[in-house]
């Protein structure tokens, strides 16, 4: 198992580099072939992680998500799960590319980083903590895809308005669709937030006898979810349209990056355990 | 093969002259039926306004002379003086290949140009009305319409507006998800106002409001339209609700400045508004550019992203003439296949290797000693079978020509025949 585990945590990244490889040949190229396999290698390839993800959660004896580097991997699966979702059901494919490439870059990371960890902490095992990270991980899926149809909005939106007519505009939905797909990903997101900091608060005191209400990455979940509850609420009254709630979802993309890393890695508090 | 086209078309003649031999439907249904009667000829046609065409296909030996078939279009419509470098002769490989051509649009004076399609389907069609499409023209056509329908499918040669008109509503499209549940306003009722306002409900608008100065012209673009129509002075009350504007006006000012949009736009609670400014003098003023969710194209714009569509499908062209090529080769191998001599051999060969198996398979239950009658009794019960009809693919019966290629195509496709393998054993 343990060999199979860090085969596949190799080979995972390089998967992920042929799907968005493929993906790319289909929208830059307009390669006929890379049209018909690219879905064939995205399930083959998120089939393979979901594979990985169990047998890592077998081996270890905890599901992966208690390091960023854990957690990184079952992001890229959820971006992946999620893109996939969305291009059987829009029976689209022209936003893999952008996307999939999300989905690399996280898988990337994980692999060159993650540990194999025997031990964790007991608390890692509730299943409290499965829903407080299980909500925050949806979360996050959320985010990424709402920022990347948010940056392909952006785009289309500059080459109209500069009558530009290159791939991008020959390609791309228009721009209701995706600023649909974006607003569906930053509602998605600031729901799974918020259920992931409810079931945090109720379950902190319970647990930690060090809670801290200051803690670095707690106050920057708290005012990323802020960011959107106050992006809903002003499409909401129509003070805002396309554009500006577009930029928001790209702003909280590149926080949520911040709060996952730089915060995460360098201020120290009570949601790091290692 | 006694194949033939006479074509009149935009490379051979200007429009005066086309215009002259342009065809109705019913004068085409009349027309097919003489040409049969004079000339004991198939015979198939379309006429557009940008050619007409005469696709002919002869069962005598004799080349089919060119002069009698122009002569009976330039009787049909008594334009005897229509000189004869305004037409274009054609034959065999040639007319089949043009044929190809017209069909997957690389013939037309618009480039990928989506209606001759239809136009080449309605001369198949017409052709079957009257009688004379004969078996070899059902089926060029139906290859020529198989290869149209490659060249949109597998290339982007009909990609892309090509027209002003067209090129605003596509860019609409660009914008809007659902144009069914959207509201336009065009502002005029001159011709390019008639032609927007026509793709627009081609494109299936929510609701589409016509206003202009003169409310007799507004009423009758309205009534051609499906519109409703909106008093001149009163449209500006309107805008909040509308998301596409098409201004198409002659007048000194701008119809709609930055400030008005400006106070609209705070007013409306919906997306992007986009504007297509098509009157000269400009009718709206360029400033609501910079406005957020606005998006204003003036003919100078539209006419760019026509030209880059025009780019883009010329570039396709030599992918589109590649499956020209492959689907004339494949018609050509098909017509070689109709020719009686190679058909018989791929026949023979066929059932002889259908003998050999099978006597290799059984001959082991034969006695060693009557191994070899067994060989020559399956072999004269096949040389048997075959005789009759190898004399009568031969000698032809007493069929037509037209006749003896469908029995010979029906023979093919009865046995699985494969053209391929049979040219290989031609050549």
């Amino acid at each position: 198992m343990g060999f199979f585990v860090d085969s596949i945590n190799i080979l995972l990244p390089a998967f992920y580099f042929i799907v968005v490889w493929t993906y790319g040949k289909a929208f830059f190229g307009d390669v006929v072939w890379a049209k018909t396999v690219k879905p064939r290698l995205l399930i083959s390839t998120v089939s393979l992680h979901f594979l990985y993800l169990l047998a890592r959660a077998i081996e270890f004896n905890h599901p992966p998500v208690t390091t960023l580097f854990e957690i990184l991997t079952v992001l890229a699966f959820c971006v992946a799960l999620a893109y996939l979702m969305i291009e059987i059901r829009s029976k689209s494919g022209e936003t893999g590319y952008f996307i999939l490439n999300i989905a690399f870059f996280f898988q990337f990371i994980s692999s060159a980083f993650i540990r194999d960890l025997l031990e964790v902490p007991e608390i890692l095992r509730s299943n409290f903590f499965g829903l407080h990270v299980g909500a925050a991980l949806l979360g996050y899926a959320a985010i990424t895809l709402s920022a990347v149809y948010g940056f392909l909005y952006l785009m289309l939106y500059h080459q109209i308005k500069a009558s530009k007519f290159g791939m991008i505009y020959a390609k791309l939905p228009n721009l209701e669709t995706l600023e649909r797909m974006s607003y569906t990903g930053f509602k998605m997101a600031f729901l799974f937030l918020g259920i992931a900091i409810l079931v945090g608060f109720l379950w902190l005191p319970q647990t930690f006898l060090d809670v801290s209400y200051n803690d670095p990455k707690l106050v920057g979940t708290i005012l990323l979810w802020l960011l959107y509850g106050i992006g809903i609420a002003a499409k909401w009254l129509g003070e805002w349209k396309g554009r500006k709630v577009m930029i928001l979802s790209v702003w909280g993309f590149g926080l949520t990056i911040f709060s996952m890393t730089i915060v995460n890695l360098f201020f120290t508090g009570f949601h790091n355990f290692y | 093969m006694n194949l033939l086209c006479v074509s009149i078309s935009h490379n051979t003649a200007p429009l005066q002259v086309r215009e002259r031999l342009w065809f109705s439907p019913e004068e085409i249904r009349s027309f097919l039926p003489t040409v049969r009667k004079e000339l004991n000829i198939d015979a198939a046609m379309f006429s557009t306004c940008n050619r007409t065409e005469l696709y002919a296909f002869s069962s005598d030996a004799h080349p089919l002379a060119f002069d009698r078939l122009r002569d009976l279009l330039i009787g049909a419509k008594s334009v005897h003086d229509i000189p004869t470098d305004s037409f274009q002769f054609l034959t065999g490989v040639d007319a089949i290949d043009h044929l190809f051509r017209v069909a997957s649009g690389v013939d037309s004076l618009v480039i990928g140009d989506v209606q001759i399609l239809a136009q080449v389907k309605d001369g198949l069609f017409r052709a079957q009305e009257a009688g004379t499409s004969g078996f070899f023209l059902t089926k060029l056509f139906h290859a020529a319409l198989h290869t149209g329908k490659r060249a949109r499918r597998e290339t982007r040669i009909g990609e892309g507006a090509v027209s002003v008109s067209y090129a605003a509503v596509e860019l609409a499209q660009k914008i809007f998800d659902d144009l069914h549940q959207k509201t336009a306003l065009v502002i005029g009722a001159g011709e390019m106002a008639h032609l927007t306002a026509k793709h627009l409900r081609g494109k299936e608008i929510g609701t589409l409001y016509i206003t202009n100065r003169t409310p007799e012209r507004s009423k009758h673009l309205a009534e051609m339209v499906n519109a409703t129509v909106i008093p001149y002075e009163e449209f500006k009350d309107h805008l909040g609700e509308i998301d596409i504007v098409v201004a198409s006006v002659t007048a000194e000012e701008y119809v709609l400045t930055a400030h008005m949009l400006k106070e609209i736009i705070k007013r409306r609670n919906a997306g992007a508004l986009f504007l297509i400014d098509i009157g000269v003098p400009r009718n709206i003023d360029p400033a609501v550019r910079k406005l957020e969710n606005v998006f204003l194209y003036d003919l100078d714009n539209l006419n760019g992203l026509v030209h880059e569509n025009e780019t883009k499908r010329r570039n396709e062209m030599p992918k589109v003439t590649r499956i020209v090529a492959e689907e004339q080769a494949e018609f050509t191998v098909w017509v070689s296949g109709l020719h009686a001599t190679p058909t018989i051999a791929a026949l023979s060969d066929l059932i002889e290797s259908i003998r050999k198996e099978e006597v290799a398979k059984n001959i082991n239950r034969f006695d060693p000693r009557d191994r070899e009658l067994v060989d020559l009794v399956t072999k004269r019960i096949i040389n048997k079978i075959l005789h009759t009809p190898i004399v009568n693919l031969k000698n032809g019966s007493d069929e037509s020509h037209s006749e003896r290629l469908h029995t010979i195509s029906a023979l093919r496709k009865l046995f699985g025949i494969d053209g391929e393998k049979d040219a290989e054993h031609e050549a």
